[in-house]
């Protein structure tokens, strides 16, 4: 009896070991072209690269480029330190963290920057209409929803506070998705919140009012994400990053001066309804990440404890 | 799975007959009286209809959602991880559980490892996936076997040690060979045990094939109804969401009826009421 076991176990395990290598790993190269991998969120961030995708400013220089959806920099970084991703998109803050972890990431591109106007950008604090709030100083002694701890979001939300007069350790901060922010709100759960598009339209849409621009008041034009690869792979292939730098700049410019052309785009990824759409805020993509902005980024990210000392930027960005 | 052909007491076929109909207009009446409250609950204003959606919108949404080609793409790669994960979790169970209980050393030495392992959530797994796999069909298929193996491994462990003794060694000493043995002895009383195992894991390994696909962003239903609320298209989310119910619905209904044909013979199927 036993014998006949060990055979069906062994033969059970046979069949699923080659089960499961049936799935083969992804060619280097397909028809001439490089593949590559890049791990996005699919948000508006990412729209530049989805439309020169579209437009061919990708395949034109040699790379055949698959846009991998994954929720959220926890799935991109891990994926593009291991290979699963030869490029990903994540803010600037979770790299500054990553490469104060010695992590090793190194920026190609620029992401997404901020509009620079106050009151006017993709992201910033909201209130309910009938909220006492009025500005960023009320924030004290308030809970305020951010979308992670320990990044971007309360960061620039503190800086925000301090500008406005008020104590940043004063205010109480809670996790919660961009998207269940609105309901938060609205169930009067926070007392305000940190959005970005499209749930800042959304709470718009529903009365609700902006108090601050966050990302506005931490720095001038603040470059907000970027595209960034493993330096391993920046080594071992200097040149098609080189081309996909050249290709994302190309992207950047485009989806800049072509909104519209955005707009349209988001309707292919996402899944973001008509009305919504047309009353968001576009982010801006310049082409080259604003260097003092993030130098403030990074400072504000030591006082905070989020970073153990200065950000060496000089490594990190392109 | 077996080659006996099903054959009930009349009193059994008399209530399946009677029992069936009825069953299955009263679960359909509970489902219709869900819909209609869910239907009336946004619309008295008790929930805002901004985050719950009446049934009707829902089902509005659900209807473009079945036009468009990407949602059955997305099913498709559902019912693949789920699929997949569940054959390749039935298989390794059956098999380590088969190994581990014939072998007494086996057992007792890993009997603790096994309770070690079982409660770990196998979202908990999410980290290890992502690094092994990035976002792929594999990332989804770490988390569904994971889940999916311990219950029937487990199972397979209560089922072979369920073995009476006495016609066992009545087996034995009537010199039945190993495979006799096997298919008199020890195959039937371990299969209830086997369908069980496979029944549970059918609905644990879909919820965590959603979950992956949720949180991870591996390609499925879970990963479209991530982005239907990144994108603030909340009753697209509801309509995928109810996708993924029904879907858990056919897999237990699926599983069910599975198990009563395989188990056909056996007491529990015959003096079952139909479900």
């Amino acid at each position: 009896m036993r014998r006949l076991l060990v055979g069906f176990t062994a033969a059970l395990l046979v069949s699923t070991t080659a089960a499961c290598g049936s799935s083969d790993p992804s060619t280097s190269s397909k028809g001439g072209k490089a593949a590559v991998k890049v791990g996005v969120i699919p948000i508006v961030d990412v729209a530049p690269v989805y439309l020169g995708k579209e437009k061919g400013f990708y395949s034109k220089r040699g790379i055949d480029l698959t846009l991998v959806g994954a929720q959220g920099g926890a799935a991109i970084v891990p994926g593009v330190v291991s290979g699963q991703f030869q490029f990903g998109f994540s803010n600037v803050t979770s790299l500054m963290i990553a490469a104060d972890k010695n992590v090793p990431v190194k920026a190609v591109a620029n992401g997404v920057a901020s509009t620079g106007k106050d009151g006017g950008d993709f992201a910033g604090i909201v209130v309910k209409g009938n909220s006492p709030l009025k500005t960023a100083k009320d924030l004290e002694g308030r809970k305020v929803a951010v979308n992670t701890l320990k990044n971007i979001g309360d960061t620039s939300v503190r800086e925000s506070v301090r500008k406005a007069g008020g104590d940043p350790s004063k205010v109480g901060f809670v996790e919660l998705p961009f998207d269940q922010m609105p309901a938060a709100l609205d169930g009067g759960q926070v007392d305000a919140a940190w959005v970005v598009e499209p749930a800042l339209a959304t709470v718009k849409g529903k009365g609700g009012r902006v108090i601050a621009s966050n990302f506005v008041d931490l720095a001038p034009d603040l470059t907000v994400a970027l595209y960034f690869t493993s330096q391993q792979y920046a080594q071992k292939n200097p040149e098609l990053v080189k081309k996909f730098q050249e290709a994302t700049r190309e992207s950047l410019a485009y989806a800049d001066s072509h909104p519209d052309e955005v707009r349209k785009v988001l309707t292919t990824y996402t899944k973001i309804p008509e009305s919504t759409l047309q009353a968001m805020t576009l982010p801006k993509w310049p082409a080259e990440p604003n260097r003092a902005s993030l130098d403030t980024l990074g400072r504000l990210g030591e006082r905070d404890g989020l970073l153990s000392g200065t950000p060496d930027l000089d490594a990190l960005l392109p | 799975m077996t080659t006996d052909t099903p054959t009930k007491t009349p009193a059994a076929r008399g209530r399946g007959v009677r029992q069936g109909p009825v069953d299955a207009a009263l679960g359909l009446a509970g489902l219709a009286g869900f819909l209609a409250l869910v239907e009336v609950v946004p619309r008295t204003g008790l929930v805002s209809p901004d985050y719950l959606p009446p049934t009707s919108r829902i089902a509005g949404a659900l209807a473009d959602e079945l036009a468009d080609p990407a949602f059955w793409t997305a099913l498709g790669d559902t019912l693949t991880g789920w699929s997949v994960g569940l054959l390749i979790a039935t298989v390794l169970g059956v098999a380590a559980g088969t190994v581990i209980s014939g072998v007494p050393y086996l057992r007792r030495a890993t009997a603790s490892t096994v309770e070690f392992l079982r409660p770990i959530p196998s979202v908990a797994l999410i980290p290890l996936a992502v690094l092994l796999y990035g976002t792929d069909l594999r990332s989804t298929l770490l988390l569904v076997v994971y889940a999916a193996f311990w219950q029937i491994l487990v199972q397979v462990l209560y089922g072979a040690q369920d073995v009476d003794p006495v016609p066992d060694e009545t087996a034995r000493s009537y010199g039945l060979s190993a495979r006799a043995r096997i298919r008199h002895v020890v195959w039937p009383t371990a299969l209830p045990y086997v369908m069980t195992g496979v029944r549970l894991a059918a609905s644990v390994a879909l919820i965590l094939a959603v979950t992956a696909e949720l949180v991870i962003g591996s390609p499925g239903l879970g990963a479209r109804i991530a982005v239907a609320q990144t994108s603030q298209a909340v009753p697209e989310m509801y309509a995928l969401v109810v996708v993924t119910g029904l879907l858990g619905l056919v897999v237990n209904v699926g599983a069910r009826a599975v198990e009563r044909r395989a188990l056909a013979w056996h007491q529990s199927v015959r003096g079952e009421v139909a479900v």
